[in-house]
């Protein structure tokens, strides 16, 4: 039996061995992480310290084309909530109380998921000195409540030209999946709609980004590198502020008159102003408008909600662009142009209005507006007295013909697609045809025939013809400027960080109509007869300068009378389009008519005055 | 031997009779180093010089046992069993004395008087734990075979390991069994009893986690250790980060201060529990490498007494400091790198901690007294 001190020996070997294998454990383990995976570790430390925060750019400004300001930036106080403290209810309850903001609406911004993660989120903004006194001097009280500077879009005209400047928003979640905005990162502020929308690229600017070495808790260090951002480009649009002013004034100021005068109805419409040389837009309006400043720092759900609802006439609709009416006798100037161009009618031609015309037999007998009847009507006074047996006449004579020529010439002003203005939106309308009608009534082939009748609808404007108020100014642009129509822009130019343009919108033909010089001449002077002695003689009386244009009173299944007018003036030596509607607002030389004359006013530099008017025509 | 004295060589005789140069070597190159790291660990903290301070004089206060305890004979203690199992029990439980007790990371481990904090027991008491079992254990003379001289040795562990769960302490307790099995195993257990205590520690474990008698933050440690990537913002982040730090430090480290992990605050404890992750990633595996070798030589050095003492009483209490050295160490450091769950062990002469280096230099005391009382060769 071996000594205890032998023994001994064995142990003291066992204990060596242990102690041998931590430290031997312990070597391989350091070996593994701090040689072989090194580098993937030493990944992980500078992921950890170092953040990469983006710099927002200052977003350009929208000029008028005289260069005064549509939209700027200006700094304000905003309250931000850290996202964590979405669950804090108590907190979130005292602070909707501070704000004075429905409690709701408190959560719902906390928790959008709007915003990248950690970010905190704008709860409000334009918050008053007090407010942001009490919640500094409470800071305690509030957790993840912070104050910050935030810019934000400001519109030193309040509501003027709304539609035509659209408004600015976050980006979200969805939209960013969608690609659409592809560069771009989670609640970027981003034009939404109008000019924002379309200039975005320039306006935006480039972000600029600091790296900064940040400890646990994210607090930031110190600069690691940085570049400073490039501010958005300033974009000069070729809206005219003051005939701007004047279209949105006359458009109110008519429908106003129009509910005054037993169309209670009159709620919308639009106005538009072209440059017929250049295709420069001076003048947008739409009518009902908005107020963008409910955009800034994102538009509550209410708000939104109330923008949208069946009966608001959908305010952030831009009329002019992207809603589609029938033109009614606006359209006369077409089917006239075409009935001279193929023979179907001439300046001798002579008409007999009885009121009544059976063209198409007894049993489809269609009336005049005026039922008394004009008597002999000639091609130019059917125009100025804007009489539908003429055009009936017209019509049923293309109708005859077989060869959709109406259409093919409606299609050459443009109608039925789009002119291309650099506006988002824009629709194409609506020029019928059997192709068309036999599409349309696929599952009803009853009405899949195209009928006499359709032809001599379309005539007058009426049927299944749909334009935009758009369109019909580049109608009468067209006839103004040679036949051709040139393409509708905003955009004048955009300016450097200097304030020098470096890209201007060079004007383009959109369509070249080929109508004769001939044939627009004698729609010229029909056109001004219309304001000379016949439907829009009353609004035009005394206006000091002369006018080609033509009034319209669109029928609408279950509205009231839609009120057209378009024109062009100087009528000698055309500079300017014009095309008013007012959605139920009655007959067009009665309150389209005299709208159109204060935005011509305002165009060539005229008094602006407001004339009452009688028009009973259609 | 009288005379010595006199003549230079003589001296030195005398002085490598009474003390042993290798220990105390590579004690004092060990807490240099620690205290290079401590001071790189707490620089970014506001009260960081005083706290660097404060870890000196832990030093300072540590030669005194280490002066006491290497100047009386270890032999004396053997007839002090009775009140030193007395002092030791009211000792681990002095902090849950109601006025008399600080609570820091759930663990009421602190001495407080007054409000000042003093030390922590458990530190002193695993000295005395290793004194107690190895004067229980060396009455057996190298053989305890019956089972009731088992039960007799594990009664005495008993009572120090129950008291210190009641703080809770987990990790001091787990350091008392290590100890303990360090011991028997040099004091003459029969194998076949370790397997026996394996087996039953095994059921013990699964039924201390079944039965939640741990506390809510210990059961997590453990899941994480388990499943580091469990919640790496809660248990496991500390974890994470630690191995973050460690690897990114590679071969040569960063350079002294230079760490990022630790100077940004993304190493939890870094100045105590986390300390060698501070070392890993400033000084790299090089720096391991050099801190692994200090503690060989030291657990070699300690061996050496153990071996060298006249009487098996000092060979076990050697035995028993050279275990808590070497499960501290593999618990520390293996938890800096996931190869352990996370606990509250400090690193041995390294971490910040002035009753945890006392502790340590009372320890080196005793090994200093068995060396300067071993048989002549």
């Amino acid at each position: 039996m071996a000594t205890f001190r032998e023994q001994l020996k064995s142990r003291y070997a066992a204990l060596g061995i242990v102690f041998l294998s931590v430290l031997g454990v312990l070597l391989l383990r350091a070996w593994s992480m701090q040689v072989l995976s090194g580098d993937r570790f030493a990944e992980a430390a500078e992921n950890n310290r170092v953040r990469e925060v983006a710099v927002d750019a200052p977003r350009g400004r929208i000029l008028d084309r005289n260069g005064v300001p549509l939209v700027s930036n200006r700094a304000t106080l905003g309250v931000t909530v850290a996202p964590s403290a979405k669950d804090d209810e108590d907190m979130l309850y005292r602070l909707s109380v501070v704000l004075g903001m429905p409690l709701g609406e408190v959560k719902e911004r906390v928790a959008s998921t709007k915003e990248a993660a950690l970010k905190p989120r704008l709860v409000a903004v334009d918050v008053s000195m007090t407010t942001v006194a009490y919640l500094a001097e409470h800071e305690s009280e509030y957790p993840g409540v912070e104050l910050s500077v935030v810019p934000v879009r400001e519109y030193p005209n309040g509501t003027l030209a709304a539609h035509v400047l659209g408004y600015t928003g976050e980006i979200s979640e969805e939209s960013l999946e969608s690609g659409e905005w592809e560069g771009y990162l989670l609640g970027d502020v981003v034009g939404k709609a109008g000019a924002e929308r379309q200039f975005e690229s320039v306006l935006q600017g480039q972000k600029g980004y600091r790296r900064v070495e940040v400890d646990a808790l994210g607090s930031p260090r110190h600069v690691l590198e940085e570049a400073e951002p490039v501010a958005g480009r300033d974009v000069v649009l070729t809206i005219d502020i003051e005939v701007q002013r004047v279209a949105e004034e006359a458009l109110q100021r008519a429908l106003a008159e129009a509910r005054a005068d037993d169309f209670k109805n009159a709620r919308a419409g639009a106005a538009i102003a072209l440059d017929v040389r250049t295709g420069e837009v001076l003048a947008m309006a739409s009518a009902p408008t908005y107020d963008p400043t409910l955009f800034i720092g994102g538009i509550s759900t209410k708000n939104w909600e109330a923008l949208n609802a069946k009966d608001s006439e959908y305010p952030l609709n831009n009329r002019a662009i992207q809603a589609l009416y029938p033109p009614a006798s606006t359209f006369k100037a077409i089917t006239g142009m075409a009935g001279l161009e193929y023979g179907v009618t001439s300046l001798s031609h002579s008409y007999d209005c009885s009121g009544r015309w059976t063209g198409q037999g007894e049993e489809w007998s269609k009336f005049c507006w005026n039922r008394r009847g004009h008597g002999g009507v000639g091609f130019t006074r059917g125009i100025s007295e804007s009489c539908d047996i003429v055009f009936y006449e017209i019509g049923h004579t293309f109708y005859k013909r077989g060869r959709e020529e109406l259409q093919e010439f409606s299609r050459r002003f443009g109608l039925g697609s789009r002119l291309g203005i650099d506006l988002p939106g824009e629709v194409e309308g609506r020029v019928p045809d059997a192709a068309w009608k036999a599409e349309f009534n696929a599952d009803y082939p009853e009405y899949r025939q195209w009928l006499p009748g359709d032809t001599v609808n379309i005539s007058i404007g009426q049927g299944d013809m749909l334009t935009t108020p758009l369109q019909m100014a580049g109608v009468y642009a067209g006839i103004a400027n040679d036949g051709d129509i040139m393409r509708p822009h905003v955009l004048k130019e955009v300016l450097d960080s200097k304030g020098e343009p470096v890209r201007a919108f060079e004007p383009e033909i959109v369509v070249s109509t080929g109508v004769s010089e001939s044939i627009l001449r004698t729609m010229h002077n029909s056109l001004l007869a219309v304001t000379e002695r016949g439907t829009g003689a009353s609004a035009f009386r005394g206006f000091g300068a002369e006018v080609a244009g033509k009034t319209g009173t669109a029928e609408v299944a279950g509205k009231d009378d839609y009120a057209w007018f378009t024109a062009y003036a100087p009528a000698d030596d055309p500079k300017y389009a014009v095309a008013v509607l007012l959605e139920q607002g009655g007959h067009g030389g009665a309150i389209a008519a005299p709208a159109a004359r204060e935005i011509l006013a305002a165009l060539l530099g005229l008094p602006v005055e407001h004339v009452q008017a009688t028009d009973v025509s259609r | 031997m009288s005379r010595a004295s006199k003549r230079p060589d003589s001296r030195m005789a005398v002085v490598r009779r009474w003390a042993n140069l290798p220990l105390l070597l590579s004690v004092g190159l060990l807490i240099a180093y620690g205290a290079v790291i401590v001071h790189s660990a707490v620089s970014g903290f506001t009260a960081g010089d005083a706290m660097f301070r404060r870890h000196l004089v832990g030093v300072g206060l540590g030669l005194v046992p280490l002066a006491f305890l290497w100047a009386i004979d270890y032999k004396r203690l053997e007839g002090w069993l009775g009140p030193l199992v007395v002092l030791n029990a009211l000792l681990i439980v002095s902090p849950l004395i109601p006025g008399l007790g600080g609570t820091a990371k759930g663990a009421t481990a602190w001495l407080e008087i007054g409000g000042v904090r003093l030390f922590q027991p458990s530190e002193p008491a695993k000295i005395l734990t290793i004194v107690i079992m190895a004067i229980v254990i060396s009455q057996y003379r190298g053989a305890i075979e019956r089972p009731r001289d088992v039960l007799r040795v594990l009664a005495f562990l008993a009572l120090p390991f129950g008291l210190i769960l009641l703080q809770p302490d987990l990790g001091t307790g787990l350091v008392l069994i290590f100890i303990t099995m360090g011991m028997l195993l040099v004091g003459g257990l029969k194998p076949r009893y370790f397997l026996i205590f394996a087996l039953v520690g095994a059921v013990g474990i699964g039924v201390v986690l079944r039965a939640g008698v741990l506390a809510d933050y210990q059961v997590d440690r453990l899941l994480v250790f388990v499943q580091p990537d469990r919640d790496p913002q809660g248990a496991g982040y500390n974890l994470e980060q630690s191995k973050i730090a460690i690897g990114s430090g590679g071969l040569t480290g960063k350079g002294l201060g230079q760490g990022t992990q630790s100077n940004l605050n993304f190493l939890p404890e870094r100045h105590t529990d986390f300390i060698f992750s501070v070392l890993g990633e400033e000084l790299g595996f090089m720096g391991t490498v050099l801190l692994l070798g200090l503690y060989l030589a030291l657990l070699m050095t300690a061996l050496e007494i153990s071996a060298s003492s006249r009487d098996l009483l000092g060979s076990l209490i050697a035995v028993g400091i050279i275990s808590m050295w070497t499960f501290q160490i593999m618990q520390n450091i293996g938890m800096t790198m996931g190869l352990m769950p996370i606990t509250g062990i400090p690193l041995p002469f390294i971490s910040f901690g002035s009753s945890f280096m006392i502790a340590n230099l009372a320890g080196t005391g005793i090994l200093l007294s068995v060396w300067a009382r071993r048989s002549a060769v």
